[in-house]
């Protein structure tokens, strides 16, 4: 038996709000900032995985399959061997790395002109009238390369200018030869494209004889002996894999990190449907005898929900609107953010914008719209059973309050209950985040029970420190719980996010400090300057390393190299490492005896793994580990478990020598300095600059600044989640301001009451700013626990699940105290209009019936 | 609605109704039982708290009776869901508070056109004419346009009269009508009902506690100690 609400019920709603403009806007502006930052992440997010596909799609072509080799590449006679025997028709080479030119960083993609055609047309982009002239000079002249429009425009480069193409350090001469224009569907995909003939890429790389890969074009339906055909002739260290496959694992790598950035943009929405639900909960109580009246009449009661589901939607509408725009102004520097920290933790990526998309809108107007009316559900039916008497007074209004609150209570600790038992031993991140929304749902469940014993502790400490108006304050935070519990609630919630997020920042970063500390022993680091990666481009000039090795003042050196490979548990990140004798005792065993990993791992066949690739991926010390060699697949003892937050991927380390017995590679990537004592570091590296000047451009760094720039990676990456935070906190501070000035709004004709009895202005003054000061303290205390505890689900559940990392939790005091303040100073705030406006209006004007 | 013309209009029977305040209990109406005929403005008095508003609101279907049982027009209210009170509250009671309890946010017209639009008996025509009618019944019509805070009190009671009366309900319930007017507003409040009343052949009961509000009905009960009993000097049935 539904029925709808006729035209004159709207219009009597619409123009409620029309009274009450602030009530409305500061409402959508809830919902509109929760909107905005979902929509922003969802967009930088997109951007940054669309980007990422377009690059892969642009670079991969037609290619269906591809040949990889290991960490030193593929051999070219690979290739020559599967041309003369014939069994693929379609297949290129192809030398892929990135370069710096200038303060750029770019794509350098090295091909054969002449089988090139079957998989990208790259070549086919140039130029008409300079096509045939920039193949020619590709094939014939040395360190030719041909680049986009867009970025010769943006570098001011026009045909025929000299290059210094930096690689690995190493500056190579190279010059351009054509440009081409790509169409607009692949424009910004190839932008950062540097495209060079394969023998010119193999020269400036120093991969003389070696490929990246070879692109095949299979169809389909290929029957599978002809890949079983492919795969025998292949070296043991070569394997054939779709394109696809290779695309699909690299964007797997940043799926925790969105998964989690989107959950903290979530947490955002949360927090702006819990004041939605505060807000639009005090519009039905201020509503009460009107509600009573209309049921009187004959206004029946899914009419009354409607209307008020009515006016959810119409502030979620709005809201979600102003939200969309405001998230696509926020997107455009959320995606930089974004952008920065996968190209500082993962892979390179460029994205040139955000584009909001029709489905990025749906979900935006869903979410949106739907989070508003699963917040205005409760009030709505709330405002449903509000019975149909004359007037539903207040005292019953308060009766019931107090009647509920053990109900509440039991109910909010069952949720509490529910909440640990979704924590029971499982490894899925969904329902940890489950985990986290219902135990702030319980907790607000128990909040009118935390104020009430709040205001009883309250009374006597505020009457010693300002008399009357202190005591009145507290018992009428207690009087009026109806009211005050859902705001302080929605409060106590709101910080009590920040809390958290705040405690988790702080412990993960004192985390990351002492592992650098412990784990950085060395006095001087060296490493060539580029973006993550393993390829032949990070690799250290042999005769320098050589040099530097025989510079006096140098105890011990390590010298490491990190790489993918393959193994039964999918790409895994290898680290070989030769370790100095001063290094062991900075890593940090989680699993296994010390001497004993030690032992094994100096010289057994054996590895030790970090701790998130362990928990990913379930392995534990006295495990064993395949790995594909370029001696084929080999197994590896797993001899312990180390902490490292280097990785959420996890890397497996193996020693250097054990690495060179299976990987035909002899490179170095990195060295770790460890100077005799009295040498002086800052002395030791303008030694070394002087000794690579010319030769090698290198990053050589003192262990300080190296734990800085760590440091500055770790800030960059947890930039996102304190803006996040802040707009967290705008959002809860927007929200109680709406639902405490409205509170204390409602209660003029009693302080008109008070003032016609006696009370002085500057006595209601402190009536108010006292009372929702205190509300403002006990929502800020309220937030606290709370806040640890969502921080304890983040750090041990969300981390652990998502990252694979262990930490210990810090309780920094400055977070704490910021959201004790946060509350308060909100709440004062929000007390400032009310209390000057009370003070000012002649009591019989506020007396006077409506 | 119609009863046969023997039968009283509307009948109640034992009415008790018991609140509960917290851990006590407290009886307001014991075993309230009486008849009120089609067509007669019945006055029901008793002093401040004796349970007047209690047995309204059980008439009017807007509360549940402990025990007993509220028939009008032949069919009980009492048995009826909540949806199916509402509906018959709708179409065949009109109700006057003693604080006007106008809705705020509509203008005089809109607040005369609310109870119209529920029951969507009528075109939009037929509407607006009975409205214009009642204005003019109580001398508003060049107020139709203001909204409730622009009114006085006396002004505010006769825009609920016309309210009350403007679906043509059969029975009136007023709840203490002129408690918030002084005594001549109040006086020409009273009038109005009872005429509009008479008029429009409706069946009215008027709550109060004055002897003199009361005078002016056909029939007087009076509440004491929760039961119902008749006037000295007026006939009951």
């Amino acid at each position: 038996m539904v029925s709808f609400p006729t035209p004159l019920l709207w219009k009597s709603t619409l123009r409620f709000y029309g009274r009450h403009p602030w009530q409305m806007v500061l409402s959508i502006l809830g919902i509109a900032l929760g909107v905005a930052v979902v929509v922003a992440v969802d967009l930088a997010n997109e951007s940054a995985r669309r980007a990422f596909d377009h690059s892969m799609q642009a670079v991969t072509g037609q290619a269906s399959h591809q040949i990889i080799g290991g960490p030193a590449g593929l051999d070219e006679a690979v290739y020559v061997h599967l041309r003369r025997e014939g069994l693929v028709r379609d297949s290129a080479p192809v030398i892929s790395a990135y370069v710096q030119l200038g303060d750029r960083l770019l794509h350098l993609l090295g091909v054969d002109p002449f089988a090139e055609g079957q998989f990208r047309k790259l070549l086919d982009y140039t130029d008409d009238a300079e096509a045939g002239d920039a193949i020619r000079r590709l094939l014939i002249e040395p360190g030719a390369v041909v680049m986009s429009r867009e970025m010769a425009s943006e570098l001011g480069l026009q045909v025929g200018a000299e290059l210094s193409l930096h690689a690995s350090g190493l500056a190579q001469p190279a010059l351009l030869v054509g440009i081409f224009d790509p169409p607009p569907g692949k424009a910004a995909a190839l932008q950062d494209l540097l495209l060079t003939d394969i023998a010119s890429a193999q020269e400036l790389l120093g991969m003389v004889g070696r490929l990246s890969y070879i692109d095949l074009r299979l169809s389909q339906h290929e029957p599978e002996d002809r890949l079983t055909d492919i795969k025998a002739m292949l070296p043991s260290n070569a394997r054939l894999v779709s394109a696809e496959s290779r695309g699909q694992a690299m964007g797997q790598m940043t799926r925790a990190f969105r998964i989690n950035l989107t959950a903290m943009s979530l947490l955002a929405l949360v927090v702006g449907m819990f004041l939605i639900y505060n807000t639009m909960s005090f519009s039905v109580l201020q509503r009460r005898g009107l509600i009573g009246n209309l049921r009187v009449l004959g206004v029946s009661r899914t009419s009354i929900s409607g209307l008020v589901l009515g006016e959810g939607f119409l502030i979620g509408l709005i809201g979600t609107l102003l939200g969309l725009l405001l998230g696509m102004l926020l997107a455009q520097e959320l995606v930089k953010l974004v952008t920065r920290t996968i190209n500082d933790l993962y892979f390179v990526v460029q994205v040139t914008g955000v584009e909001l998309s029709l489905t990025g809108i749906l979900k935006a107007v869903a979410l949106g719209v739907g989070a508003t009316l699963l917040a205005v559900l409760v009030p709505a039916w709330e405002a449903g059973l509000a019975p149909p008497r004359m007037a539903m007074n207040r005292s019953r209004i308060e009766l019931k309050a107090s009647r509920l609150l053990l109900p509440l209570a039991l109910a909010g600790l069952a949720l509490i209950g529910l909440a640990l038992v979704l924590l029971l031993p499982n490894r899925s991140l969904v329902l940890g985040f489950g985990s986290l929304f219902l135990l702030m749902l319980g907790f607000s469940l128990l909040t009118p029970a935390g104020v009430v014993l709040c205001s009883k502790l309250a009374v006597p400490l505020l009457g010693r420190l300002f008399g009357l108006p202190g005591r009145m304050a507290a018992r009428g935070v207690r009087a009026s719980l109806s009211r005050t519990g859902v705001a302080i609630a929605a409060l106590s919630i709101a910080v009590s996010a920040t809390v958290g997020v705040g405690v988790m920042v702080e412990s993960f970063r004192t985390s990351v400090q002492h592992w650098l500390a412990s784990t950085l022993q060395g006095d001087i680091y060296i490493a060539p300057p580029l973006a993550p990666g393993s390829g032949s481009d990070r690799r250290l000039d042999a005769a320098l390393v050589a040099a530097i090795e025989q510079v006096p003042g140098i105890a011990e050196i390590s010298r490491g190299r990190p790489m993918d490979v393959q193994s039964a548990e999918g790409i895994t990140q290898l680290f070989a490492l030769h370790m100095a004798q001063q290094s062991y005792a900075g890593m940090e065993l989680l699993e296994g005896e010390k001497e004993r990993v030690w032992a094994q791992f100096d010289q057994e066949q054996a590895v030790i793994i970090s701790e998130p690739y362990a928990y990913h991926h379930r392995l534990q010390a006295g495990g064993l580990l395949r790995l594909v060699t370029d001696e084929g697949e080999q197994e590896f003892r797993i001899a312990g478990v180390y902490r490292d937050y280097g990785s959420d991927q996890g890397v497996v380390t193996m020693r250097m020598s054990l690495y060179r017995q299976y990987w035909k590679d002899d490179s170095i990537f990195s060295m770790g300095l460890y100077l005799e004592p009295g040498v002086d570091v800052p002395g030791m590296i303008k030694q070394l600059q002087a000794l690579s000047a010319g030769k090698q451009v290198l990053r050589i760094r003192s262990n300080r600044t190296l734990r800085e720039a760590s440091i500055d990676t770790f800030d960059r990456t947890f930039a996102i989640t304190n803006v996040l935070r802040l707009l967290a906190i705008g959002v809860a501070f927007v929200g109680i301001l709406s639902a405490l000035m409205a509170l204390q709004l409602e209660k003029a004709r009693e302080l008109a009451i008070l003032r016609a009895t006696g009370f002085t202005p500057g006595q209601v003054w402190g009536l108010v700013t006292t009372q929702t000061g205190f509300m403002g303290l006990i929502s800020g205390l309220l937030a606290i626990p709370l806040g640890v505890m969502l921080a304890a689900l983040l750090i041990f559940v969300i981390n652990r699940r998502a990252f694979g990392w262990s930490m210990d939790i810090i309780l920094p005091g400055g977070v704490l105290i910021e959201a004790l303040l946060l509350a308060l100073i909100a709440a004062l705030l929000a007390g400032l209009y009310p209390a000057w406006k009370m003070a000012r209006v002649p009591p019989a004007a506020a007396l006077r019936e409506e | 609605m119609t009863s046969p013309p023997t039968e009283p209009f509307v009948r109640l029977e034992a009415l008790t109704r018991v609140f509960q305040e917290g851990k006590r209990t407290r009886p307001v109406l014991n075993g309230v039982s009486g008849e009120i005929h089609k067509g007669k403005a019945v006055a029901l008095l008793g002093h401040s708290g004796s349970g007047k508003s209690t047995l309204l609101n059980l008439i009017a279907g807007i509360d549940s009776p402990s025990q007993g049982r509220v028939i009008i027009g032949g069919q009980e209210i009492t048995a009826m869901n909540e949806y199916s009170r509402t509906l018959f509250r709708r179409r065949h009671i009109g109700f006057v508070y003693q604080f006007f309890n106008l809705i705020p946010t509509l203008n005089v017209e809109e607040n005369l056109l609310l109870p119209l639009e529920l029951n969507a008996a009528s075109t939009p025509g037929e509407r607006r004419e009975r409205v214009n009618s009642l204005l003019a019944s109580v001398g508003l019509s060049d107020r139709a346009g203001s909204f409730p805070d622009q009114l006085s009190g006396g002004e505010q009671q006769r825009v609920a009269v016309a309210r009350a009366l403007v679906h043509a309900p059969d029975l009136v319930l007023a709840d203490e009508p002129t408690g918030n007017l002084d005594a001549e507003n109040g006086r020409q409040v009273l009038e109005l009902l009872h005429g509009l009343v008479r008029d429009e052949q409706r069946t009215l009961l008027i709550v109060t506690h004055s002897q003199a509000v009361a005078a002016q009905a056909d029939q007087i009960l009076t509440l004491q100690q929760g039961r119902l009993v008749e006037a000295a000097d007026k006939v009951l049935w």
